[in-house]
């Protein structure tokens, strides 16, 4: 009678079902990213807060009491700090053009000393005028830039402001009737079936909570490694700048070049005729995200997702072919949930003993609703 | 949002949780913490609940009705009858190990259902529940397993 669930392994089938399936879903959260982007960071909020409710609800204090409690908490600390921090921010803004300017050229000017470096070793380089070309093209995007492409981007930011209000608020109600709303799906559920069901939204719960965790602490352990490198190398901003570019190494492959250009344009800036130590910070920057791929994932994304680095690598390129640069982000959340849907699917479909015991009850309840009729 | 809250509130007493052996001790309030982490479920007679060999991932607490607790193809009298208040399957709380008989409802049954993936929520967030829920467990497991020591010391002598 011992079920068929018990050692179940996925086959070509259920892996090509769930493949199909996490593409079709990236595809889809492209289509509604004003929604899923909120909803990724109300998730992200929910798991960090969760903790806290449970602990009021432990000292005797109801769901809602202790949803409203911890929210409007972590709500006043957030109004708190843009109350103290934004005054000095936006003074800092000014700057910031200013700034950015400097580290842009700071950067061009690396590139451009490496380029000419480059064209007295190498005559087929001199000859293609590959450094009048290179300061013609760089000229012409920094003097159109802000009449191209500022508009655009003002534009994307107006437009996704209001929607990532959404996260607290979807976080709140996540906090508030996250509990119920799992009861509420257990109860759909035929008897037959409910352990097994359990144990998904178990396991899709364990999924999702691990990831983002692992991904908060993913982010920690590397800006506290980039900080470090920088700091002994004598680049302005270290903590600042690793704690961007380990945010920005949320996006495989795109976000980590942006990261280490980042890092170039400031280590270039800040040490004018010295390459070296731009080159130092570039080794620095690959040698934290060697760290990252074979140390500190394994230690904390891996632990969420068991699945192989092959298919990881292969996932993302998928990722980023069928959705762009949310598809890069969201893959691996993706392709875990749809890994739990699969597996847990793939195995009550090939049990005969829970779908005849489901059959077995549906009797019954016929039965026992038909005996009084003729 | 408000149908959906009225639905699934506790409109249940927690108390009904503290017929269960398992659960004593417990106050109320950790009673009604507690009901926040268990499902209910209603059953049919002959239903099964779980067979024999099946993966354990929960525990479940008799709150109505009656349980049969059968090994595959025997079909003499079952090993054991559950009463309200009675629970089964505490193994499947512990670990993967494949469930030792078959339970079956032998009467309209109510049953708690405490799911091992919110026991181990519970001993992260409500240690001393938790705690004192494993105590009782630890008991009732050290209870059954002198009964089996005295019942072979007694089949060896006879």
């Amino acid at each position: 009678m011992r079920g068929a669930a018990q050692g179940y392994r996925a086959g070509p089938v259920v892996w090509a079902g769930i493949i199909a399936s996490t593409c079709l879903m990236l595809f889809l959260f492209q289509k509604i990213l004003w929604l899923v982007v909120p909803f990724v960071l109300a998730l992200i909020i929910y798991y960090v807060l969760l903790p806290l409710k449970l602990r009021l609800v432990l000292q005797g204090v109801s769901h809602d009491a202790a949803a409203g409690l911890v929210s409007a908490g972590a709500f006043s600390l957030l109004v708190l700090t843009l109350l103290f921090g934004l005054p000095g921010l936006l003074t800092e803004a000014v700057g910031w053009q200013e700034s950015a300017a400097r580290y842009l050229a700071g950067g061009l000017k690396l590139l451009t000393a490496t380029v000419n470096q480059l064209e007295g070793r190498f005559d087929m380089l001199a000859r293609a005028h590959v450094g009048d070309e290179l300061a013609r093209q760089v000229a012409d995007f920094s003097g159109h830039f802000a009449q191209k492409y500022l508009p655009g981007i003002a534009m994307t930011l107006a437009a996704w402001a209001p929607s990532l209000f959404l996260a607290p608020f979807l976080a709140f109600f996540m906090l508030r009737d996250g509990w119920r709303f799992k009861k509420f799906l257990g109860r759909a559920v035929p008897n037959a079936f409910f352990e097994r069901t359990l144990y998904l939204l178990d396991q899709v719960d364990r999924t999702a909570r691990l990831y983002f965790l692992g991904l908060i602490e993913l982010t920690l352990l590397d800006t506290l490694c980039l900080a470090g490198g920088l700091w002994l190398i004598g680049v302005s901003g270290p903590l600042l700048l690793g704690l961007l570019t380990a945010v920005l190494a949320w996006v495989p492959y795109v976000g980590s070049i942006l990261g280490c250009l980042l890092v170039v344009l400031v280590a270039a800036t800040d040490f004018p005729g010295q390459p070296g130590l731009a080159y130092a910070a570039i080794g620095l920057f690959v040698a934290v995200r060697l760290l990252d791929d074979f140390v500190f994932m394994p230690l904390t994304i891996g632990k969420s997702l068991n699945m192989h680095p092959l298919l990881t690598v292969l996932m993302i390129f998928v990722g980023g072919a069928v959705a762009g640069v949310p598809g890069l982000m969201l893959v691996l959340p993706v392709l875990g949930v749809a890994m739990v849907f699969g597996e847990t699917i793939g195995q009550l479909a090939t049990d005969p003993r829970l779908r005849a015991r489901h059959a077995h009850g549906k009797r019954l309840r016929d039965r026992l609703v038909t005996q009084d009729l003729a | 949002m408000l149908w959906f809250k009225r639905r699934h509130s506790n409109g249940k007493p927690a108390h009904r949780l503290a017929q269960a052996s398992l659960f004593a001790g417990l106050s109320e309030r950790e009673l009604n913490i507690l009901q926040g982490f268990m499902h209910e479920r209603q059953f049919l007679p002959d239903e099964v609940v779980f067979d024999e060999g099946e993966d354990g991932q929960a525990l479940y607490i008799v709150l109505a009705g009656q349980v049969s607790i059968r090994r595959h193809g025997a079909t003499g009298e079952p090993i054991a009858i559950l009463e309200a208040g009675e629970f089964f399957g505490e193994l499947g709380l512990l670990d993967d190990w494949p469930r030792s008989a078959q339970a079956v409802a032998s009467q309209p049954t109510e049953l708690a259902v405490l799911f091992r993936g919110d026991f181990e929520r519970l001993m992260d967030s409500h240690a001393q529940i938790a705690s004192r829920i494993a105590m009782q467990l630890a008991r009732y497991l050290g209870q059954r397993l002198r009964e089996m020591v005295n019942k072979s010391a007694s089949g060896a002598k006879s």
